[in-house]
C-alpha cells in the first residue's frame, strides 16, 4: 500500500519525501482537529457527571 | 522496491505467490497504521485535550477576575455585558481551590455540566444548591484530559479544605469523615485540629436510616446514581425541609481512573464562611489563617 502510494507521487525522490511528508502532517492534523473530537464522547473514558 | 525479481518457474505461480505477497503486506501495513492512530489517540486524550482547555480555563479566569472587579469598582448600573471577549460558552461564576493540591490550585467554575462547560474547567449541576446554601454544592470536573481538574481527588483525606470562592465571600468546606472513621470521629477530631468543627453529620443511633446515613467523605457509585448530588446526598429530594439541611459540597469524577464505569464522589461539609473584605481580597490570608501554610 505504502509502496504503491510512494510509486505514484510524482518527481524526483527529494521531491517525494516532501509530498510523503505533507501528507503524513495533513492525516495527522485531520485526525486531531475533526476525527477524534468527534469521537472521543462517543467512547466509555470520560463521562464525569452523575 | 518498484521492481521485484521473478526467479525460478516464472508464470503462473509466481504471480499467485506475489498476489499472495501483497495480501500480507497490506494487511500488516494496516495493522501498523491502525496500531498507530491509537496511539495518536491516546496522545490527544491526554495531551492535546490539556492544551486546548488550558487556554479556555485561562480566559475564563481573566473574565471573572474581570467580573469581580467591574462589581467591585462601579454600580451595577454601569452597562452590564459589554465585554469585548466573546464569552462562547463560558459561564464561570465561582472558584474552587483546593489547598491539599497546592497553593496555587484554582480553576473557575462553570454553570452547568455539559461537555461544552466541562471542557473549560469544574462544572456546577444547576439544580444544586449555590456556594454556602443550605442542600448541596454539586460539582463535576473531568480526571483525565481536558485539563483535569480532578485528577487527584482520590488523594483527598477527611478534613481537607475545599474552598470556593465567590465575588464577596470565601466559602471553606471540608471533607467529611470516611466510612471507616466514622465510629471513632471524637478522638480522631481532638487529634487532629483541621478537623475540630467537621461534623459527622449523624444524630445519636439510628444509623443508615439517618438522613445522612449515606453521607460520608468518599464514595463510589454507579453513574446512574444522580442522587449524589440531591439536597440530601441519596436521599428524596424533599427529604429534610431546607432550612434544616446541613449545606454540602459534592465533588464528581470519573472512576477508576481512564474509565467511566463507576463515579467517584467526594462530599464535604461548610464549616467556615469568610468574608473576601475580612482577609483584604487575599487567598494567601486566608490560607494562614485556615492553618495551611
Amino acid at each position: 500500500m505504502y509502496a504503491w502510494l510512494w510509486r505514484h507521487l510524482p518527481g524526483p525522490r527529494p521531491v517525494r519525501a516532501l509530498i510523503a511528508l505533507a501528507l503524513i502532517v495533513g492525516v495527522i492534523a485531520l485526525l486531531m482537529l475533526v476525527v477524534f473530537p468527534w469521537a472521543e464522547p462517543l467512547l466509555p473514558f470520560n463521562n464525569v457527571s452523575v | 522496491m518498484s521492481q521485484r525479481p521473478e526467479r525460478g518457474n516464472g508464470g503462473r505461480q509466481a504471480t499467485g505467490h506475489r498476489a499472495g505477497y501483497l495480501v500480507i503486506r497490506t494487511a500488516g501495513e494496516l495493522l501498523i497504521t491502525a496500531g498507530i492512530v491509537l496511539l495518536l489517540f491516546v496522545f490527544y486524550t491526554l495531551y492535546v485535550t490539556n492544551w486546548t482547555s488550558a487556554q479556555l480555563q485561562r480566559e475564563s479566569e481573566e473574565r471573572l477576575e474581570q467580573a469581580w472587579d467591574e462589581q467591585d469598582g462601579m454600580d451595577v448600573s454601569a452597562e452590564a455585558g459589554t465585554d469585548s471577549t466573546d464569552a462562547g460558552t463560558d459561564s464561570a461564576f465561582a472558584r474552587i481551590r483546593i489547598p491539599a493540591f497546592g497553593p496555587d490550585y484554582r480553576y473557575t467554575v462553570q454553570s452547568g455540566v455539559d461537555a461544552d462547560h466541562l471542557e473549560i474547567g469544574p462544572g456546577h449541576y444547576p439544580q444544586s444548591a449555590l456556594p454556602g446554601e443550605p442542600g448541596n454544592f454539586g460539582v463535576a470536573g473531568h480526571r483525565i484530559g481536558r485539563g483535569a481538574p480532578f485528577t487527584d481527588l482520590d488523594e483527598l483525606s477527611s478534613c481537607d479544605a475545599l474552598v470556593v470562592e465567590t465575588a464577596t465571600n470565601f466559602f471553606v468546606y471540608r471533607v467529611l469523615p470516611f466510612d471507616e472513621e466514622i465510629d471513632g470521629w471524637e478522638s480522631i477530631r481532638q487529634r487532629r485540629p483541621e478537623c475540630a468543627n467537621v461534623p459527622t453529620l449523624r444524630e445519636a443511633g439510628d444509623g443508615a436510616n439517618e438522613p445522612y446515613g449515606d453521607t460520608v467523605g468518599r464514595r463510589i457509585v454507579t453513574p446512574d446514581r444522580s442522587d449524589a448530588v440531591a439536597p440530601v446526598p441519596y436521599r428524596e429530594v424533599d427529604a429534610l425541609p431546607r432550612l434544616e439541611q446541613a449545606a454540602l459540597i459534592t465533588l464528581t469524577t470519573c472512576h477508576p481512573q481512564y474509565s467511566d464505569r463507576e463515579r467517584l464522589i467526594v462530599h464535604g461539609v461548610l464549616t467556615q464562611q469568610v468574608p473576601k473584605s475580612q482577609v483584604q481580597d487575599d487567598y494567601g490570608q486566608l490560607l494562614e489563617q485556615l492553618g495551611e501554610v
